[in-house]
Protein backbone atom coordinates (compact mmCIF):
# COMPACT_ATOMS: atom_id res chain seq x y z
CA UNK A 1 0.00 0.00 0.00
CA UNK A 2 2.82 2.39 0.91
CA UNK A 3 4.61 1.63 -2.36
CA UNK A 4 1.44 2.36 -4.35
CA UNK A 5 1.20 5.59 -2.35
CA UNK A 6 4.71 6.63 -3.40
CA UNK A 7 3.91 5.86 -7.04
CA UNK A 8 0.67 7.87 -6.82
CA UNK A 9 2.50 10.86 -5.30
CA UNK A 10 4.97 10.73 -8.19
CA UNK A 11 2.29 10.16 -10.84
CA UNK A 12 0.06 12.99 -9.58
CA UNK A 13 2.76 15.61 -9.10
CA UNK A 14 1.96 19.10 -10.39
CA UNK A 15 2.93 20.03 -13.97
CA UNK A 16 6.25 21.79 -14.49
CA UNK A 17 4.58 25.23 -14.49
CA UNK A 18 3.15 24.58 -11.02
CA UNK A 19 -0.50 25.14 -10.13
CA UNK A 20 -0.51 28.90 -10.66
CA UNK A 21 -4.01 30.33 -11.13
CA UNK A 22 -2.70 33.80 -11.92
CA UNK A 23 -3.65 33.55 -15.60
CA UNK A 24 -7.33 33.27 -14.69
CA UNK A 25 -9.17 36.42 -13.74
CA UNK A 26 -11.61 35.91 -10.86
CA UNK A 27 -12.13 37.54 -7.42
CA UNK A 28 -10.39 34.83 -5.42
CA UNK A 29 -7.08 34.57 -3.57
CA UNK A 30 -4.35 33.33 -5.92
CA UNK A 31 -6.10 34.49 -9.11
CA UNK A 32 -5.63 37.56 -11.29
CA UNK A 33 -7.71 40.51 -10.05
CA UNK A 34 -10.49 41.30 -12.57
CA UNK A 35 -9.77 44.55 -14.40
CA UNK A 36 -12.10 47.54 -14.20
CA UNK A 37 -12.08 51.28 -14.70
CA UNK A 38 -14.06 53.80 -12.67
CA UNK A 39 -14.15 57.57 -12.25
CA UNK A 40 -12.88 59.06 -8.99
CA UNK A 41 -14.27 62.07 -7.11
CA UNK A 42 -12.22 64.47 -9.29
CA UNK A 43 -13.55 62.97 -12.51
CA UNK A 44 -10.30 61.15 -13.37
CA UNK A 45 -10.58 57.66 -14.82
CA UNK A 46 -8.67 55.01 -12.82
CA UNK A 47 -8.01 51.65 -14.45
CA UNK A 48 -6.80 48.80 -12.24
CA UNK A 49 -4.50 47.29 -14.89
CA UNK A 50 -2.68 50.66 -15.17
CA UNK A 51 -1.57 50.19 -11.56
CA UNK A 52 0.40 47.01 -12.37
CA UNK A 53 3.75 47.19 -10.58
CA UNK A 54 2.25 48.70 -7.43
CA UNK A 55 0.62 46.95 -4.49
CA UNK A 56 -3.11 47.75 -4.51
CA UNK A 57 -5.79 47.48 -1.84
CA UNK A 58 -9.42 47.68 -2.97
CA UNK A 59 -11.97 48.38 -0.24
CA UNK A 60 -15.62 48.09 -1.24
CA UNK A 61 -17.83 50.11 1.09
CA UNK A 62 -21.07 52.05 1.56
CA UNK A 63 -21.84 55.01 3.80
CA UNK A 64 -24.76 53.26 5.53
CA UNK A 65 -22.60 50.26 6.44
CA UNK A 66 -21.40 50.62 10.06
CA UNK A 67 -18.40 48.24 9.84
CA UNK A 68 -17.28 50.14 6.69
CA UNK A 69 -17.43 53.42 8.58
CA UNK A 70 -15.64 51.90 11.57
CA UNK A 71 -12.64 50.63 9.56
CA UNK A 72 -12.24 53.73 7.36
CA UNK A 73 -10.05 55.74 9.83
CA UNK A 74 -7.62 52.78 10.08
CA UNK A 75 -7.50 52.56 6.27
CA UNK A 76 -6.68 56.28 6.10
CA UNK A 77 -3.92 56.00 8.75
CA UNK A 78 -2.32 53.01 7.05
CA UNK A 79 -2.57 54.63 3.61
CA UNK A 80 -0.84 57.77 4.92
CA UNK A 81 1.94 55.58 6.30
CA UNK A 82 2.53 53.36 3.25
CA UNK A 83 1.68 55.71 0.37
CA UNK A 84 5.34 56.70 0.06
CA UNK A 85 6.22 52.99 -0.45
CA UNK A 86 4.01 52.80 -3.52
CA UNK A 87 0.78 51.58 -1.92
CA UNK A 88 -2.40 52.36 -3.88
CA UNK A 89 -5.62 52.24 -1.88
CA UNK A 90 -8.88 52.44 -3.82
CA UNK A 91 -12.07 53.00 -1.86
CA UNK A 92 -14.80 51.72 -4.17
CA UNK A 93 -18.16 53.03 -3.04
CA UNK A 94 -21.01 50.64 -3.86
CA UNK A 95 -22.96 53.64 -5.18
CA UNK A 96 -25.68 51.49 -6.75
CA UNK A 97 -26.75 50.60 -3.21
CA UNK A 98 -25.75 53.87 -1.53
CA UNK A 99 -26.54 57.57 -1.70
CA UNK A 100 -23.73 59.32 -3.60
CA UNK A 101 -24.19 62.57 -1.65
CA UNK A 102 -24.03 60.72 1.69
CA UNK A 103 -20.91 58.90 0.52
CA UNK A 104 -19.19 62.18 -0.48
CA UNK A 105 -20.16 63.80 2.83
CA UNK A 106 -18.69 60.85 4.72
CA UNK A 107 -15.37 60.93 2.87
CA UNK A 108 -15.11 64.71 3.47
CA UNK A 109 -16.00 64.32 7.13
CA UNK A 110 -13.15 61.83 7.58
CA UNK A 111 -10.76 63.75 5.34
CA UNK A 112 -9.90 60.66 3.29
CA UNK A 113 -6.97 61.30 0.96
CA UNK A 114 -6.98 58.05 -1.01
CA UNK A 115 -9.00 57.84 -4.27
CA UNK A 116 -12.69 57.14 -3.82
CA UNK A 117 -14.29 55.57 -6.88
CA UNK A 118 -18.03 55.53 -7.46
CA UNK A 119 -19.45 52.24 -8.72
CA UNK A 120 -22.78 53.73 -9.78
CA UNK A 121 -23.79 50.81 -12.04
CA UNK A 122 -22.63 48.11 -9.63
CA UNK A 123 -20.23 46.78 -12.28
CA UNK A 124 -17.29 46.31 -9.87
CA UNK A 125 -19.59 44.83 -7.21
CA UNK A 126 -20.72 42.27 -9.81
CA UNK A 127 -17.21 41.65 -11.16
CA UNK A 128 -15.88 41.08 -7.63
CA UNK A 129 -18.92 38.96 -6.61
CA UNK A 130 -19.63 41.32 -3.70
CA UNK A 131 -21.71 39.51 -1.07
CA UNK A 132 -21.10 41.56 2.05
CA UNK A 133 -19.87 45.05 2.91
CA UNK A 134 -17.13 45.87 3.52
CA UNK A 135 -15.00 43.54 1.42
CA UNK A 136 -11.29 44.20 0.92
CA UNK A 137 -8.95 42.76 -1.72
CA UNK A 138 -5.15 42.84 -1.33
CA UNK A 139 -3.50 42.72 -4.76
CA UNK A 140 0.22 42.32 -5.39
CA UNK A 141 2.38 44.14 -7.96
CA UNK A 142 1.66 41.45 -10.58
CA UNK A 143 -2.10 41.99 -10.19
CA UNK A 144 -2.67 38.72 -8.29
CA UNK A 145 -5.12 38.74 -5.37
CA UNK A 146 -3.21 37.69 -2.24
CA UNK A 147 -5.97 38.05 0.35
CA UNK A 148 -9.70 38.71 0.52
CA UNK A 149 -11.24 39.94 3.76
CA UNK A 150 -15.02 39.69 3.77
CA UNK A 151 -16.74 41.77 6.47
CA UNK A 152 -15.32 44.14 9.00
CA UNK A 153 -14.23 46.22 10.67
CA UNK A 154 -10.71 45.04 9.91
CA UNK A 155 -8.18 45.57 12.64
CA UNK A 156 -5.36 48.00 11.93
CA UNK A 157 -2.78 45.30 12.66
CA UNK A 158 -4.26 43.03 9.99
CA UNK A 159 -4.13 45.87 7.48
CA UNK A 160 -0.52 46.65 8.29
CA UNK A 161 0.57 43.02 8.04
CA UNK A 162 -1.17 42.37 4.75
CA UNK A 163 0.11 45.62 3.20
CA UNK A 164 3.65 44.98 4.43
CA UNK A 165 3.48 41.50 2.85
CA UNK A 166 2.33 43.03 -0.46
CA UNK A 167 5.14 45.58 -0.41
CA UNK A 168 7.80 43.00 0.43
CA UNK A 169 6.60 40.50 -2.17
CA UNK A 170 9.01 40.44 -5.13
CA UNK A 171 7.53 41.60 -8.42
CA UNK A 172 7.83 38.79 -10.93
CA UNK A 173 6.36 40.82 -13.80
CA UNK A 174 3.40 39.79 -15.87
CA UNK A 175 2.17 36.22 -15.37
CA UNK B 1 -20.58 28.14 -3.26
CA UNK B 2 -22.32 30.13 -0.52
CA UNK B 3 -19.80 32.16 1.51
CA UNK B 4 -22.43 34.46 3.01
CA UNK B 5 -25.89 33.48 4.21
CA UNK B 6 -28.06 36.59 4.12
CA UNK B 7 -30.98 36.45 6.57
CA UNK B 8 -32.67 39.85 6.45
CA UNK B 9 -30.09 42.41 7.58
CA UNK B 10 -27.87 39.64 9.00
CA UNK B 11 -24.90 38.43 6.90
CA UNK B 12 -23.72 35.10 8.34
CA UNK B 13 -20.38 33.59 7.26
CA UNK B 14 -21.79 30.25 6.12
CA UNK B 15 -18.48 28.30 6.09
CA UNK B 16 -17.94 29.23 9.75
CA UNK B 17 -21.50 28.22 10.60
CA UNK B 18 -20.95 24.78 9.00
CA UNK B 19 -17.81 24.31 11.12
CA UNK B 20 -19.71 25.26 14.30
CA UNK B 21 -22.48 22.77 13.46
CA UNK B 22 -19.78 20.16 12.76
CA UNK B 23 -18.15 20.73 16.16
CA UNK B 24 -21.52 20.46 17.89
CA UNK B 25 -22.67 17.31 16.06
CA UNK B 26 -19.26 15.66 16.34
CA UNK B 27 -19.00 16.40 20.03
CA UNK B 28 -22.52 15.07 20.66
CA UNK B 29 -21.67 11.84 18.84
CA UNK B 30 -18.36 11.42 20.70
CA UNK B 31 -20.03 12.08 24.07
CA UNK B 32 -22.75 9.52 23.30
CA UNK B 33 -20.32 6.69 22.58
CA UNK B 34 -17.50 7.58 25.00
CA UNK B 35 -18.90 5.39 27.87
CA UNK B 36 -18.38 2.31 25.65
CA UNK B 37 -14.66 2.94 26.07
CA UNK B 38 -14.90 3.67 29.78
CA UNK B 39 -14.31 7.38 29.21
CA UNK B 40 -16.63 9.92 30.82
CA UNK B 41 -18.53 12.13 28.32
CA UNK B 42 -17.70 15.08 30.58
CA UNK B 43 -13.99 14.47 30.05
CA UNK B 44 -14.51 14.42 26.26
CA UNK B 45 -16.47 17.68 26.38
CA UNK B 46 -13.94 19.39 28.66
CA UNK B 47 -11.02 18.11 26.61
CA UNK B 48 -12.41 19.43 23.31
CA UNK B 49 -13.49 22.71 24.91
CA UNK B 50 -10.06 23.19 26.53
CA UNK B 51 -8.31 22.43 23.22
CA UNK B 52 -10.54 24.86 21.30
CA UNK B 53 -10.11 27.73 23.77
CA UNK B 54 -6.35 27.15 24.09
CA UNK B 55 -6.14 26.80 20.29
CA UNK B 56 -7.75 30.18 19.64
CA UNK B 57 -5.67 31.95 22.31
CA UNK B 58 -2.49 30.21 21.14
CA UNK B 59 -3.20 31.05 17.51
CA UNK B 60 -3.62 34.73 18.33
CA UNK B 61 -0.53 34.87 20.59
CA UNK B 62 1.58 33.12 17.95
CA UNK B 63 0.39 35.61 15.35
CA UNK B 64 1.27 38.57 17.61
CA UNK B 65 4.73 37.06 18.21
CA UNK B 66 5.21 36.70 14.45
CA UNK B 67 4.24 40.30 13.69
CA UNK B 68 4.79 42.29 16.91
CA UNK B 69 5.55 45.54 15.07
CA UNK B 70 2.03 45.60 13.55
CA UNK B 71 0.41 45.51 16.98
CA UNK B 72 2.50 48.27 18.57
CA UNK B 73 0.60 51.17 16.89
CA UNK B 74 -2.78 49.51 17.57
CA UNK B 75 -2.52 47.16 20.59
CA UNK B 76 -6.30 46.70 20.73
CA UNK B 77 -6.00 44.74 17.46
CA UNK B 78 -4.82 41.86 19.66
CA UNK B 79 -8.45 41.49 20.78
CA UNK B 80 -9.91 41.80 17.26
CA UNK B 81 -12.44 39.16 16.23
CA UNK B 82 -10.86 38.95 12.79
CA UNK B 83 -9.91 35.32 12.01
CA UNK B 84 -7.15 36.57 9.71
CA UNK B 85 -5.08 37.34 12.82
CA UNK B 86 -4.64 33.69 13.79
CA UNK B 87 -1.62 31.45 13.26
CA UNK B 88 -2.95 27.91 12.51
CA UNK B 89 0.25 26.07 13.54
CA UNK B 90 0.52 28.02 16.80
CA UNK B 91 -3.15 27.28 17.46
CA UNK B 92 -2.76 23.56 16.79
CA UNK B 93 0.31 23.36 19.04
CA UNK B 94 -1.45 25.20 21.88
CA UNK B 95 -4.60 23.06 21.49
CA UNK B 96 -2.67 19.78 21.56
CA UNK B 97 -0.53 20.93 24.49
CA UNK B 98 -3.57 22.05 26.51
CA UNK B 99 -5.41 18.78 25.88
CA UNK B 100 -2.29 16.81 26.87
CA UNK B 101 -2.04 18.77 30.13
CA UNK B 102 -5.75 18.16 30.77
CA UNK B 103 -5.38 14.45 30.02
CA UNK B 104 -2.34 14.15 32.32
CA UNK B 105 -4.03 15.98 35.20
CA UNK B 106 -7.16 13.83 34.92
CA UNK B 107 -5.04 10.69 34.34
CA UNK B 108 -6.98 9.80 31.17
CA UNK B 109 -5.90 6.71 29.18
CA UNK B 110 -4.43 8.07 25.90
CA UNK B 111 -5.62 5.45 23.40
CA UNK B 112 -9.12 5.12 24.87
CA UNK B 113 -9.51 8.91 24.74
CA UNK B 114 -8.30 9.01 21.12
CA UNK B 115 -10.81 6.25 20.27
CA UNK B 116 -13.56 8.25 21.98
CA UNK B 117 -12.59 11.39 20.07
CA UNK B 118 -12.67 9.59 16.70
CA UNK B 119 -16.40 10.21 15.96
CA UNK B 120 -15.81 13.91 16.70
CA UNK B 121 -12.85 14.02 14.28
CA UNK B 122 -14.80 12.10 11.61
CA UNK B 123 -17.74 14.53 11.70
CA UNK B 124 -15.33 17.49 11.80
CA UNK B 125 -13.62 16.18 8.64
CA UNK B 126 -16.99 16.21 6.81
CA UNK B 127 -17.75 19.71 8.13
CA UNK B 128 -14.34 21.09 7.05
CA UNK B 129 -14.85 19.84 3.49
CA UNK B 130 -18.42 21.15 3.29
CA UNK B 131 -17.17 24.46 4.70
CA UNK B 132 -14.54 24.54 1.93
CA UNK B 133 -17.31 23.90 -0.60
CA UNK B 134 -19.27 26.87 0.76
CA UNK B 135 -16.27 29.20 0.71
CA UNK B 136 -14.78 27.92 -2.56
CA UNK B 137 -11.53 26.91 -0.81
CA UNK B 138 -9.75 23.64 -1.56
CA UNK B 139 -11.00 23.84 -5.14
CA UNK B 140 -10.24 21.29 -7.83
CA UNK B 141 -8.07 21.29 -10.92
CA UNK B 142 -9.72 22.16 -14.26
CA UNK B 143 -11.36 19.13 -15.87
CA UNK B 144 -13.70 17.93 -18.62
CA UNK B 145 -15.40 15.20 -16.56
CA UNK B 146 -19.23 15.47 -16.83
CA UNK B 147 -19.60 15.97 -13.05
CA UNK B 148 -17.20 18.94 -13.02
CA UNK B 149 -18.52 22.14 -11.42
CA UNK B 150 -18.18 25.73 -12.59
CA UNK B 151 -15.97 27.45 -10.05
CA UNK B 152 -13.44 30.26 -10.29
CA UNK B 153 -13.92 30.75 -14.00
CA UNK B 154 -13.40 27.12 -15.02
CA UNK B 155 -15.03 23.70 -14.95
CA UNK B 156 -13.28 21.95 -12.06
CA UNK B 157 -13.16 18.68 -10.16
CA UNK B 158 -15.57 19.05 -7.18
CA UNK B 159 -12.75 18.10 -4.80
CA UNK B 160 -14.62 19.36 -1.74
CA UNK B 161 -17.47 16.97 -2.59
CA UNK B 162 -15.05 14.09 -3.24
CA UNK B 163 -13.45 14.73 0.16
CA UNK B 164 -16.83 15.17 1.94
CA UNK B 165 -18.05 11.88 0.49
CA UNK B 166 -14.82 10.12 1.47
CA UNK B 167 -15.08 11.49 5.03
CA UNK B 168 -18.79 10.49 5.21
CA UNK B 169 -17.93 7.01 3.91
CA UNK B 170 -15.21 6.60 6.56
CA UNK B 171 -17.65 7.68 9.30
CA UNK B 172 -20.29 5.28 7.99
CA UNK B 173 -17.89 2.31 7.85
CA UNK B 174 -16.47 3.19 11.27
CA UNK B 175 -19.84 4.15 12.79
CA UNK B 176 -19.22 4.11 16.57
CA UNK B 177 -22.39 2.12 17.30
CA UNK B 178 -21.15 -1.01 15.46
CA UNK B 179 -20.93 -3.83 18.02
CA UNK B 180 -17.69 -5.42 16.75
CA UNK B 181 -15.77 -2.19 17.41
CA UNK B 182 -16.16 -2.72 21.16
CA UNK B 183 -13.87 -5.75 21.07
CA UNK B 184 -11.03 -3.88 19.35
CA UNK B 185 -7.87 -3.14 21.32
CA UNK B 186 -7.56 0.42 22.60
CA UNK B 187 -6.20 2.67 19.85
CA UNK B 188 -7.11 0.43 16.93
CA UNK B 189 -10.31 2.38 16.14
CA UNK B 190 -8.49 5.74 16.10
CA UNK B 191 -5.56 4.41 14.06
CA UNK B 192 -7.85 2.85 11.43
CA UNK B 193 -9.75 6.13 11.15
CA UNK B 194 -6.51 8.11 10.81
CA UNK B 195 -5.10 5.65 8.26
CA UNK B 196 -8.32 5.75 6.16
CA UNK B 197 -8.43 9.55 6.25
CA UNK B 198 -4.75 9.79 5.26
CA UNK B 199 -5.31 7.34 2.41
CA UNK B 200 -8.27 9.39 1.16
CA UNK B 201 -6.23 12.60 1.30
CA UNK B 202 -3.25 10.94 -0.40
CA UNK B 203 -5.51 9.91 -3.30
CA UNK B 204 -7.79 12.96 -3.57
CA UNK B 205 -5.13 15.66 -3.19
CA UNK B 206 -4.13 14.81 -6.79
CA UNK B 207 -7.37 16.41 -8.04
CA UNK B 208 -6.87 19.70 -6.21
CA UNK B 209 -6.19 22.90 -8.12
CA UNK B 210 -4.21 24.47 -5.28
CA UNK B 211 -1.58 22.62 -3.27
CA UNK B 212 1.60 23.60 -1.47
CA UNK B 213 4.33 22.21 -3.69
CA UNK B 214 7.74 20.79 -2.89
CA UNK B 215 10.56 20.80 -5.46
CA UNK B 216 9.64 18.68 -8.48
CA UNK B 217 5.95 19.52 -8.16
CA UNK B 218 5.43 17.01 -5.32
CA UNK B 219 2.39 17.93 -3.23
CA UNK B 220 3.24 18.50 0.44
CA UNK B 221 -0.17 17.27 1.68
CA UNK B 222 0.38 13.91 -0.03
CA UNK B 223 3.79 13.49 1.59
CA UNK B 224 2.34 14.30 5.04
CA UNK B 225 -0.61 11.95 4.41
CA UNK B 226 1.81 9.17 3.36
CA UNK B 227 3.91 9.64 6.53
CA UNK B 228 0.79 9.57 8.74
CA UNK B 229 -0.43 6.45 6.91
CA UNK B 230 2.93 4.75 7.41
CA UNK B 231 2.90 5.63 11.14
CA UNK B 232 -0.66 4.26 11.53
CA UNK B 233 0.16 1.00 9.72
CA UNK B 234 3.26 0.55 11.88
CA UNK B 235 1.27 1.15 15.08
CA UNK B 236 -1.55 -1.15 13.94
CA UNK B 237 0.98 -3.91 13.30
CA UNK B 238 2.36 -3.44 16.81
CA UNK B 239 -1.16 -3.62 18.27
CA UNK B 240 -1.96 -6.87 16.46
CA UNK B 241 1.14 -8.65 17.80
Amino acid sequence: MLLIGVLWIWFSRAPSGGLSQSGVSTPRKGFQAPDFSLVDANGSMIRLSDLRGQPVVINLWASWCQPCRAEMPALQRVYAEYQSQGLVLLGVNATNQDDAAAARAFTEELGLTFPILYDSQGAVAKLYALRALPTTFFIDRAGVIREVVIGGPMSEALLRIRIQQLIERPFEGMP
Amino acid sequence: MLPILQIGPLAIQFPGLILLIGVWLGLSLAEKFAPQRQVSPNHIYNLVFTALIAGVIGARLAYILRYPQAFIPSPLSALSLNPGLLDPLGGAAAGILASMVYGQRKKLPLWAVLDSLTPFLAVLAIAINLSNFASGAGFGAPTHVPWGIELWDAKRHPTQIYESLAAAGILLILWPGRPHLQSWAAGRYFLIFLASSSLARLFLEAFRGESILLPGGIRLAQVVAWLVLAFCLFQLQRLSR
